[in-house]
């Protein structure tokens, strides 16, 4: 069981170093000039949403590589990575609202482009669910699966540009943050706090797998010791 | 590879002209789609209505394309023909291509219509663009085409297909809805309508690509 292990040491990993991150981010970074206080939400928003987005990428390389090899672990791979890229982003659109109504005053922004790429791929990715689990289990599932996640990859980069693209036609107000660059205590926490989450990630992708792996040999043990394929 | 992908294009075309199933579906939903519409927008007002109405041409043509869509591989599953057309020494992706093809045919039919009918029921005052209005519509016909058949190819195996489709197809259709959108608006407005064209340009090469890369992975084995 040496993933299981490997997942719980980066799980340790993420319960030390998030912590710290937020205990920093409250007590020793100073509050931001223009936003105050309720910048702090910063430390959790963005390296939530860079981990879904580690998540997905993770998944579609391991189903570029089912293609490629025709070996159910990628398949497997795939999977998990887009299930933990979905739950991150899922907080993504639960932590983005909030830090937007208390900055902005409105729970939704529809010219912030994280947050509206968020919703288009979290559509996406909730749809890759429903297409796997109304598939038969097998060599078909797989690839379907693995053809669909790797449209994500052309989708990311194209609902970024769409969203930039129609805010230069429609709304050529070019907001730009005045260039005033975080102080070195900000991007600290801010790096620690990212190496945490990406460290959660990884973990919950290395267990999810570890359980995935153990269900399905469970299974076939059963499935042996009732002597089905006898 | 492109003749046999024609030649299987003509094949869906001759189809659908016996038997009439997809275009005229198509025509009758994207005109009472758009009707619908404009009674929906009651409340914007008359001066509001040709801002309001380039995003309703496109839900109407994103909608009706999703009834062709539907429709791509119905021969083939209906009368158990696609092992046959596996079997044949053809490339893979002049299937996926002449699903394309034909589809366009029928996208083009139905806008032959519906941008007509957009037009007299939400713009009869002004002067719009039209070329760039075509090309955004041309365009974008492409994308939804290349991305419908694949997702199409997806839902057509699984169980619960008819839901299946359209929750496929949506999402990854919003980035082209955008610059679509975006383009119309210019367009009816007569402003620069390069910067969202341009975008539909990149999608359709993007998306045309990955469908026809990975369109074998889904039929075969």
């Amino acid at each position: 069981m040496l993933t299981v292990k490997r997942g719980s040491l980066w799980v340790l990993a993420s319960t030390v170093l998030i912590p710290l991150a937020t205990a920093l981010a409250f007590w020793w970074v100073p509050d931001d000039i223009d936003q105050g206080f309720s910048q702090k939400i910063f430390y959790l928003h963005v390296p939530v949403a860079l981990s879904a987005y580690a998540a997905f990428a993770y998944g579609a390389f391991a189903a570029a590589q089912y293609l490629r090899t025709r070996d159910v672990a990628w398949d497997l791979r795939s999977y998990v990575g887009v299930h933990v890229g979905t739950i991150f982003g899922t907080l993504v659109l639960v932590t983005g609202p909030i830090w937007a109504k208390v900055s902005w005053g409105v729970w939704w922004d529809w010219s912030d482009k994280q947050l509206n790429v968020f919703l288009i791929l979290f559509l996406f990715y909730c749809a890759y669910f429903m297409l796997r689990f109304s598939l038969d289990e097998g060599e078909r599932r797989a690839a379907f699966s693995a053809v669909y996640v790797l449209l994500g990859v052309g989708l990311i980069p194209l609902s970024f540009l769409a969203v930039r693209v129609a805010q230069q036609v429609l709304h050529p107000v070019v907001f730009t943050r005045s260039g005033a660059a975080m102080p070195g205590s900000f991007v600290l926490v801010f790096l620690i706090a990212l190496a945490g989450m990406l460290s959660l990630t990884a973990g919950m992708i290395t267990l999810e797998l570890a359980g995935k792996r153990a269900a399905i040999r469970v299974r076939e043990l059963r499935r042996r010791l009732e002597g089905s394929d006898l | 590879m492109i003749a046999d992908a024609v030649l299987l294009a003509r094949k869906d075309l001759l189809l659908e002209l016996r038997r009439r199933e997809v275009v005229l579906g198509m025509l009758q939903f994207v005109v009472a789609t758009l009707v619908i519409v404009h009674y929906a927008l009651a409340g914007v007002g008359r001066a509001g209505l040709p801002k309001a109405a380039a995003g309703m041409l496109w839900i109407a043509i994103v909608f009706t394309a999703l009834l062709g869509i539907g429709r791509s591989f119905a021969a083939e599953r209906e009368d158990g023909a696609l092992d046959a057309l596996l079997t044949a020494p053809i490339d893979r992706a002049a299937i996926w291509l002449s699903k394309v093809l034909a589809l366009l045919a029928y996208l083009g039919l139905m806008e032959v219509v519906a941008v007509p009918a957009f037009l007299l029921l939400f713009f009869q005052h002004g002067r719009p663009a039209l070329a760039p209005l075509l090309a955004a519509v041309v365009l974008a016909d492409v994308g939804i085409a290349a991305v419908g058949v694949l997702v199409a190819a997806l839902a057509q195996a699984a169980r619960a297909r008819d839901v299946l489709l359209p929750v496929l197809f949506l999402p990854v259709s919003i980035p082209l809805v955008i610059a679509a959108v975006t383009a119309t608006i210019a367009a009816l407005a007569g402003t620069g309508t390069l910067r969202p064209l341009g975008f539909l340009v990149v999608f359709d090469t993007l998306f045309g690509l990955l469908a026809w890369g990975t369109f074998a992975e889904l039929v075969g084995e």
